[in-house]
């Protein structure tokens, strides 16, 4: 290839060109994208489910407006009256100047929270849709550096925040200690392969210590894997199935190997979604074991009357439920089963459970640090909803969701602890031997 | 209701809110649902509170002919007192001969005055049919004047039409076979003026007053269908947003009043349901308040807002059972149709296929470069 004028700012040739990204975009555009295009009423009902939209009062964040690349190839290209435009030149083209402006609306101004397909009147998927656009921004070099970093580490290293296994043992070694269990790792056979996220193992390793003390008081056969334990999936995040079929077949071989029955994606939105729903389709065939969030496994053993707890939070507790798991995954009543175990003075959010509001960091926002004005603002629509109900804690099951609430809760000088609801069920397990754990206890 | 306000143009629409005691809330979520009733963005919202505060009231005469004062009674009785009967109570209604206190000769005096005083603007609202040009016009006369004189008088300082319910809007009942009065309807006679059919049997209450308020905040009529109908409220059939489509898809159907397909709620299709043909407001709006409609209740829609409806085949006979000799041609265009719509829907993958083949696989080797 001849040397080109450089567009974005790298002097170099890049590999990512705009045909590259329309070929890719193009990719994308199947009968369900078609018939959603051809259905939108414009109605404008999705900007008032968009908190980038209400919170910024900037029209150009109305979530439709995010699919406008996708859009004008589908009208150009897919339907008879683009095509005849386009014989007569009247179509407006998809150009790299419009992809550098759309790139703020298609990963800053979005968290692929869902709540715009699911008011949709006529029902387009409309963040299927963004998830899909950005197939067509990656290929075209249209990305945020920090999503890229993400995506580069986590297949290079094993983990989006570069964090290395024997990281992690000096982890298992704390917990072993502190708790007198063992923690197993690459255990053959076993029931359950727990997988972590990199922000939990770094930012709460209550997590893990929390698992290891449910597990071993409900008699679950489960284990770490040392070939893979990240069930984070940042090509989920950037937008490219290479990368995040790459990721999934990690945790897919993983699993083979112990020749585990099932696997517990953590505390964290994105990666059950990218386990439990993408992969599959990713990797091209059905996976020989069951994936499940950790919230419903606790709720399984609870319903099984395999956890058995004692005392009550006697604050004030409210859920902040995670967009992937309620929204896009229907998980909803399971953490609030468990909030009934252990909250003597439970408040719901006023719009929870499927409507819940997001916080604002998840779809890569929080990993791009340009977004970070963004995000701050998306969040004041949950930082009004807690206002309103006036909890002493929130509780969530989602590290980018906790993250976000105490980053953004902290920036309004609330003074509103966050925490993981594996822990919270963790603090409240009835000793196995009562009499002879009195005596060691402090 | 106001009738005979003298200087009916000073207050502004809000202040007179206000009065009634409608909260500035109350008034704000009737333009948000008058927004969303005629598919406007939400955006405008501000601006139809803005036009709608601002507006001064415009003189309406409301002409009765050939009707049953079903249209006038569905107005009124949209249960009060709801912003859609303040909304009315504050436009000037100057003469409305079922509403009014003054008879005779006073009542009249009345609209002759509005209709000097506010030449050119007033709004002429008519409901019910009348005996065309030709008919005998001794078969509906209002103090001794023909409806046909009546209505064309009025027309010429008229600002615009609204052609309130099917009689008005299509001939409906009157004008049924075999027509023994000559009825027609207001837009067969009203050719130089905007006419605005609000069609049904009667209207539902909200799109009249939809309409006016449309009038008020933009000074202009809704976007029209063929027939003349804001298309906000007549855009979609009742087959398309009836509650019971989910069971017409699934190929569920109630065969008689009283089978058990009738109670578990299935479609109404087979007992002569004209809801597919059959366009207006009644499965997204309802009656009463929003109680209820009549597929809610059990009755297959008899399509009263379509033109000719008295005489579209019996109520309880099914849309499928041609009311004509049936037509072989149209059997041959489906399948035309079929073959046309397989080939493009082929063609249509295979293209989705060679971009998926087109597409480039992205390397993490790649991203690097972009860093």
């Amino acid at each position: 290839m001849s040397a080109t004028p450089s567009s974005n700012g790298s002097p170099e040739s890049s590999p990512f060109t705009l045909e590259r990204g329309l070929a890719a975009f193009r990719a994308e555009i199947d009968g369900p994208v078609a018939a959603f295009f051809s259905s939108c009423v414009h109605c404008g009902v999705c900007a008032q489910s968009c908190p980038f939209y209400l919170e910024t009062g900037d029209p150009k964040y109305t979530p439709i407006l995010k699919l406008e690349p996708l859009r004008l190839i589908w009208a150009a290209e897919f339907t008879l009256l683009g095509r005849l435009k386009g014989l007569l030149g009247l179509n407006k083209q998809v150009t790299d100047e419009m992809l550098t402006q759309w790139e703020e609306l298609i990963y800053d101004s979005c968290s692929m929270c869902g709540r715009c397909s699911l008011v949709c009147p006529v029902g387009n998927d409309i963040q299927a849709m963004v998830r899909k656009s950005r197939e067509g921004m990656v290929a075209s070099g249209h990305v945020p550096e920090g999503l890229i970093g993400a995506s580069v580490r986590a297949v290079q290293t094993g983990s989006p925040m570069g964090l290395q296994w024997k990281t992690l043992q000096v982890q298992i070694n704390h917990i072993e200690t502190s708790t007198g269990l063992t923690v197993p790792v690459d255990q053959a056979g076993a029931d359950y392969l727990v997988m972590l996220s990199s922000m939990e193992v770094i930012n709460f390793p209550e997590y893990l210590e929390a698992i290891t003390r449910i597990f071993d008081h409900a008699g679950v056969s489960w284990t770490l894997s040392t070939q893979c334990f990240e069930a984070t999936n940042a090509g989920i995040q950037i937008g490219n199935k290479d990368v995040a079929a790459l990721l999934v077949q990690r945790v897919v071989d993983a699993a083979v190997a112990l020749g585990v029955k099932n696997v517990i994606s953590p505390e964290c939105g994105h990666a059950y979604t990218a386990i439990r729903w993408e992969g599959p389709n990713l990797i091209g065939r059905p996976y020989p074991f069951h994936v499940f969030h950790i919230i419903e496994v606790l709720d399984q053993l609870r319903a099984a009357g395999r956890i058995k707890t004692e005392g009550m939070e006697t604050d004030r507790l409210s859920l902040h439920d995670p967009c992937n798991l309620a929204r896009k995954s229907g998980v909803i009543q399971q953490q609030r089963n468990l909030m009934d175990l252990i909250a003597a003075d439970f408040v719901e959010l006023k719009e929870h459970g499927k409507f819940q509001w997001c916080c604002g960091a998840g779809g890569g926002v929080s990993s791009n640090e340009r977004a970070e004005p963004l995000k701050i603002a998306a969040f004041k629509m949950k930082k009004a909803q807690i206002e309103e109900v006036e909890p002493a804690r929130m509780v969530t099951m989602c590290a980018t969701c906790r993250t976000q609430l105490e980053e953004g809760l902290e920036h309004f000088n609330m003074d509103i602890p966050v925490v993981g609801l594996t822990e919270l069920i963790a603090e409240h397990l009835v000793e196995h031997e009562p009499a002879e754990q009195a005596e060691g206890a402090t | 209701m106001r009738v005979f306000e003298k200087n009916p143009l000073e207050k502004g629409l809000a202040e007179r809110l206000r009065e009634h005691g409608v909260s500035r809330r109350g008034f704000l979520k009737f333009c948000a649902a008058t927004a969303s009733m005629m598919a406007l963005p939400p955006a405008m919202i501000p601006a139809i509170a803005a036009a709608l505060e601002r507006a001064r009231r415009p003189s309406v005469i409301w002409l009765s002919f050939q009707e049953c004062t079903g249209c006038t009674e569905s107005l009124t009785r949209s249960h009060a007192p709801t912003v859609e009967d303040l909304i009315l109570d504050l436009i000037s209604l100057d003469y409305h001969h079922t509403l009014q206190a003054a008879a005779g000769e006073a009542a009249e005096a009345a609209r002759e005055q509005a209709m000097r005083d506010n030449h050119g603007q007033y709004l002429l609202i008519v409901d019910g049919s009348l005996p065309g040009p030709d008919a005998n016009p001794g078969y509906s006369t209002i103090a001794g004047v023909s409806n046909y004189s009546m209505l064309m008088e009025a027309v010429e300082g008229a600002a615009a039409v609204i052609a309130v319910g099917t009689c008005a809007a299509f001939g409906g009942l009157p004008a049924a076979a075999p027509n023994p009065t000559g009825a027609v309807s207001v837009m067969d006679l009203v050719k130089d003026k905007p006419v605005v059919n609000v069609s049904g049997c009667p209207p539902v209450p909200m799109v009249i007053t939809g309409v006016l308020a449309h009038f008020l905040t933009f000074g202009r009529l809704p976007e029209l269908d063929e027939y003349h109908r804001p298309l906000a409220f007549f855009g979609q059939s009742i087959h398309d947003r009836c509650y019971r489509r989910p069971f017409y898809d699934k190929g569920l159907f109630a065969e008689t009043f009283d089978d058990a397909g009738a109670r578990a709620g299935w479609c109404l299709y087979r007992l002569g349901c004209k809801g597919p043909s059959t366009y207006n407001a009644c499965a997204t709006m309802r009656w009463n308040a929003g109680t209820s409609w009549p597929i809610e209740a059990g009755h297959p829609c008899l399509g009263c807002a379509e033109p000719r409806f008295w005489d579209a085949g019996g109520f309880y006979v099914p849309l499928s059972v041609p009311t004509g000799p049936a037509s072989d041609y149209l059997l041959a265009a489906g399948a035309v149709g079929a073959v046309a719509g397989a080939v493009v829907a082929t063609k249509a993958r295979g293209r989705a296929k060679e971009e998926a083949a087109v597409r480039q696989p992205v390397t993490v080797e790649e991203l690097e470069q972009k860093l």
